[in-house]
Order: C-alpha cells, then structure tokens, then sequence
C-alpha cells in the first residue's frame, strides 16, 4: 500500500516538472509581448510625459504584472534610494529578477544594451534605442512561440511518462 | 555645504570637498568641475584649487582632476538620470537642481539650423550654491518704498554675476510680502508675484517653494518671462512682481508692458552699473525713458565686503551702503535711508533682521 503511494508520489512528482517546464516555455512568448508593451509604455512617457526616469519605472512597475514589475520597481529604488547610475541600476535590476521570469539570455541581452543608453541622451534617441529594442524583442517573439508549440506537449508527457518509468523501476 | 549639493557630487569629488575647512565649505559660492582638469572652488575669497585629500591650493598643478566617470555620473544625477527630460535647459546652458543651486553646463554645442537645439559632451560644470540669507534686502528696501504713499518703486537690481543679485531679489521678495519686520504694523506687505523663468529665485520643488519668499507671495515656475508676466497679472492680480536676470529683448518688452499695467516692478540685469544698463539694447530704453525710480548696484565683493550703491531714476546716487562678508549682516553707510514705512520722521527700520 505505502508502496503504491510512493509510485504515485513519484508519477505525481514526475507529471509536475513537466507540467513547470512546460509552462515557462508558454510563459516565454506572453513575456515577451507584455515586456514590449511596457516598454512601449516607457517610451510615451519619455516622449511625450517627459517623464524623469525613476517616476517613470516606477509607475510602470505599479501597473505591470509580476515579474516584470519589479524590474521596473527595483529600477526605480536604485536610482532613488541607492543613488547609481541609470545604466547600473538597469543592470542591477535585470540581474536581481530576470531568474524569476521565463525569458532567455537573448532577451536580457536586449534589454542590457538597451539599458547603456537609457536617460543618457535626448529625447529622440532614447524614442530610437526604445523602438530597436522593442523590434528585436519582437523579432524573438515567434521563435518563442515556435518553441513552445514543439516542446511544450513534448515536455508535459515527457514529465509524465519519466515519473512513471521511474515509478516502475523502483516498484 | 547644503547637503542637496553633496549628494549630487561624484563620489571622488564628494570626499575631497568634504575634506575642506568647515569656514571654507560654510562660505562655498561654486564648484567647478572640469573633465581632466583641476578642481576649483570658488569662495568670498576668491578661486582655489582643491587636491583629493581636499587641501585648498593656489597652485592647479596638485589639484584632484575630475575623470570622465565623475563627469558622467554628475551629468546623470543633475538630471534626475533623466536627459531627455531637460532639452529646454541644455539649449540654455544651465539646469536648476533641487535646492535653488543652478548648475552652468558647457560642452559641445549641437545645432540645428544655426540655433542651438542642446548640448553633447558636457565636461564643464559650473555648481553655483543657492544660499538664503534673511536680512540681505533690509539696508537696500527702506529706499525702494516711496514714503509719501507707500508704494513701491520700480527698481532694477544690477551687478556682475555671482555678485548676489538673487539672493537680494529673494530677501526683497520676502520682505515686502511679509512686511518689514520693524514696520509691519505701518507697511503689512504687499501682494507678491515671482516669474522664476530658471527656478532660482523660489527653488520651486513640484511647484512649492523651497525658499521663504513670504506669506503673499505666489510663484510661476519655469515660465518665460515675458509671457509669464503678462499671466501673472492677469491671473494672480499682484502688486509688486518680482523677475530675476532681464537679458532678452522680450523680456525688457514684457518688462514695459508691465510697467504700464499698474504694477511694481524689481528686476534685475546683469551690469557693472548704470551706463551699461543704459546701454543695453531693448532694456536701456526703458532706463533712458526714466521708467525706473531707482538702481541698485551690487559690486564685486572684494576682501569680503561688498558695496552697495542705489541710484535715482536719472542714476544719480541717493545711498550707498557696505555690507560685510557673503550673507553677513549689511550696515548702512553713508546716506540715511528714509523712514519709507510710515510719517514719522527719524526712525528707520533696523538694518540686518531676519525677514
């Protein structure tokens, strides 16, 4: 009896990190986009608010959805609170959080080289650094999605199925 | 030095200046921050260079040398990590920071068609340290006061700068909103409008004043002052405005226009004294149609004193008056100044009380 529990245990464990693998590659391309929204976000308040960066990230880390709203709120404590500079404080901040959202290296990569020139220039280039992120984040988004739709199924099954294998050897 | 400057500073910077005698630091006027070149601060007493270990210097050769790491965290703290939010004031050349303080930035300018749309590579920085000094308007106000009727008179403040033209302009707006503190009972104050075109005067912090202008006394921040003049009597109906630095033709035009609305007039113009007020294109007009009643002339402090003259409307002198040290307490000299704030002849308001 006791054994039988361990083997569903063991399928249970087994289904539910497929299930999470799964799940972060679905959460990958509805990052992606949201994170283009936001910083689409950032843009008009840039461009149009002339909004001073901290009140800026900080706003936007009030209506985003976590994670990505505490980038933006760690953003905008360490310009405030720990006084670095915007490139710094972007850098820490994606260090910091970019663990607890499903997105990959290249999209950090993106989001690092847009952080050189955040707040250092004037208004129309910061709109051009904003926009080129925002096209190659886009540009990343469908491999997202193409990834997803391969694996996704294969994970969750895979999961599974590793549980119940392992289950059957141990029984 | 005010702590809304220090936390400004690149951190090198930060420790050499807080390494300076206190009397030094207490009397600091500007810092200088240069890209690769000496330190300079700027006292009553005149320029020095600071080392890293924050020793005063004659001698540039020993000075601590900003490097571009120290310039480009300035330039991002000064600006709220923000650039693009301050276009107007790099076009100008100067950004007001919290505090009152205004910082002169000098690096390359970028144009467009001929006119200079802002500024890239800023690797001169001008810190110019914004101070309160309550009393400093009270030898010069007694004579700015008709004593027949009590109004006010239309009076220009010219000086050098860094001479203190602000900081006097401020303590007049104080007082005569409050009243002066000898004679409130006969002169209560009047009502008050400042047009701060580059937020010196009020130190405006999200539209409130960071500095005592007095109880009547409303504020247009950052509006140009021509236009912004105009609004204010339209809008706020004061008695006496208040405007800091008439340099642009429009502003002398919004000036007359004033003028000719029933309203008391304190400006000030950058000048060594009456002839080259006179001088000046759209503003020496006014000074030659006698539009002012009086001139204050500031001159350049030298071995702490600094001395004060004012003028008739035909820049004739009526008083001159000394007053010790930056921010001390100002005596009379020669020349009684008139009992402005009531009849009764004799007794003159005390020089030096805080507003």
């Amino acid at each position: 009896m006791l054994k039988l529990a361990g083997a569903l245990l063991l399928v249970a464990a087994g289904a539910l990190l497929g299930w999470m693998h799964a799940g972060r590659l679905a959460e990958r391309p509805a990052q992606i986009r949201r994170l283009v929204r936001l910083l689409s976000q950032l843009e008009t308040d840039i461009a149009y608010g002339l909004t001073p960066l901290p009140e800026a990230f900080g706003r936007i880390g009030r209506q985003a959805t976590e994670p990505l709203a505490s980038l933006f709120r760690t953003a905008a404590v360490r310009l405030e609170r720990d006084g670095m500079a915007a490139p710094e404080a972007w850098r820490a901040a994606l260090d910091s959080v970019w663990e607890l959202t499903a997105m990959k290296n290249a999209e950090k990569e993106i989001m690092l080289s847009l952080g050189n020139t955040l707040g250092a220039t004037d208004r129309d280039d910061q709109v051009r650094h904003l926009r080129l992120a925002v096209k190659q984040l886009e540009s990343l988004e469908p491999e997202a999605a193409e990834e997803q739709r391969r694996y996704e199924k294969m994970w969750k099954s895979l999961g599974l199925l590793g549980g119940a294998l392992v289950a059957v050897i141990l029984y | 030095m005010p702590e809304s400057v220090l936390r400004l500073l690149p951190a090198a910077v930060a420790a050499a200046l807080s390494r300076l005698p206190r009397d030094v630091l207490g009397g600091l006027e500007e810092i200088r921050i240069r890209e690769g070149r000496p330190l300079e601060i700027v006292t009553a007493q005149g320029s020095r260079f600071v080392s890293a270990s924050g020793g005063l210097l004659a001698d540039p050769d020993g000075a601590y040398r900003p490097t571009r790491d120290d310039c480009a965290r300035l330039l991002d703290r000064i600006s709220n990590h923000s650039l693009y939010a301050l276009e107007e004031e790099l076009r100008r050349g100067y950004i007001t920071v919290r505090g009152g303080h205004r910082i002169g930035l000098a690096g390359r300018a970028v144009l467009e068609r001929g006119a200079v749309r802002h500024l890239r590579d800023v690797t001169c920085f001008n810190v110019r340290i914004a101070r309160e000094v309550p009393g400093a308007a009270a030898p010069v106000l007694p004579y700015l006061i008709d004593p027949d009727s009590g109004a006010v008179r239309h009076a220009l403040i010219v000086s050098p700068p860094g001479c203190g033209k602000t900081t006097l302009l401020r303590d007049l707006a104080c007082q005569i909103s409050r009243g002066p503190a000898t004679a409130r009972r006969r002169w209560p104050g009047r009502r008050v409008g400042i047009v701060d075109e580059r937020s010196e005067l009020a130190a405006c912090a999200g539209g409130v004043p960071g500095f005592d202008v007095g109880p009547r006394t409303d504020v247009l921040d950052a509006c140009p002052k021509a236009e912004g003049m105009m609004m204010m009597i339209r809008s706020m109906s004061p008695e006496v405005l208040v405007v800091d630095e008439i340099g642009r033709p429009e502003d002398a035009a919004g000036l007359r226009e004033a003028m000719l609305s029933g309203v008391r007039v304190l400006a000030s113009a950058h000048g060594e004294g009456y002839a080259d007020v006179a001088g000046k294109p759209v503003l020496g007009e006014l000074v030659r149609e006698k539009r002012f009643d009086r001139y204050v002339v500031l001159g350049r402090r030298a071995g702490g004193r600094q001395r004060i003259a004012v003028l008739d409307e035909t820049g004739r002198p009526v008083a001159e008056t000394e007053a010790g040290g930056s921010g001390g307490p100002k005596r009379p000299g020669t020349g009684v100044p008139p009992d402005a704030f009531a009849g009764r002849p004799g007794r003159r308001p005390e020089a030096g009380l805080p507003c």
